[in-house]
């Protein structure tokens, strides 16, 4: 039983990590591709700590874990925040004048 | 009670970490903006921690946890720092 719950957990973690790259191949603009990314990859490293932690089976491997799982979550949405505000959509639709800026 | 996570999983579960590291380096190579390669680094890092998490099941040692802590650190302030830059030089 912890053996299914642990594979499990950690085949969905990859599972969702790959829909984020997935997503950031496929989506046509720079807003679609930090939506992707940003959020499944969260929830895709949140599984997977769950999981190796389950494995494992320690305090100090729980502490850190919820440390990660807190710092991934407070600084994602900062880091699409910030990507997406240093964008400027002037520069993609021409692609040509690209070079110079 | 070594071997409770069959190796299969963990071997399906780096073939999807592997895949998703080529299509975001395809991504890295030809996107149109700066931006969207800073997006795709961040994403680059979340696989890597991704990939050091199920190696560290693979080999039984939880050692290798004090890694993600840091790559998650690293990343952050990476891509602040270009993004900021950007941003700055921008406007």
């Amino acid at each position: 039983m912890d053996k299914l719950i642990i594979s499990i957990l950690i085949l969905l973690g990859s599972f969702f990590i790959l829909v984020a790259a997935i997503g950031i191949l496929r989506f046509k603009d720079l807003y679609g591709r930090l939506h992707a990314t940003t959020k499944a990859t969260s929830f895709g490293i949140l599984l997977l700590l769950i999981g190796v932690s389950l494995y494992f089976n320690v305090f100090q491997v729980y502490m850190k874990a919820l440390l990660i799982i807190l710092f991934v979550y407070l600084t994602a949405p900062l880091a699409a925040h910030s990507i997406a505000k240093s964008f400027s959509p002037k520069g993609e639709k021409s692609e040509d004048t690209k070079e110079n800026t | 009670m070594t071997e409770i996570v069959p190796d299969i999983v963990l071997y399906i579960a780096f073939a999807f970490l592997m895949t998703a590291m080529i299509i975001t380096l395809a991504r890295l190579l030809k996107g149109p903006s700066i931006n969207d390669r800073i997006a795709a680094m961040d994403l680059i890092a979340s696989i890597i921690m991704g990939v050091i998490l199920v190696y560290s099941v693979l080999i039984n040692n939880s050692m290798y946890f004090d890694v993600p802590v840091i790559i998650s650190l690293i990343s952050f302030i990476g891509t602040i720092a270009v993004s900021t830059y950007l941003t700055q030089k921008n406007g």
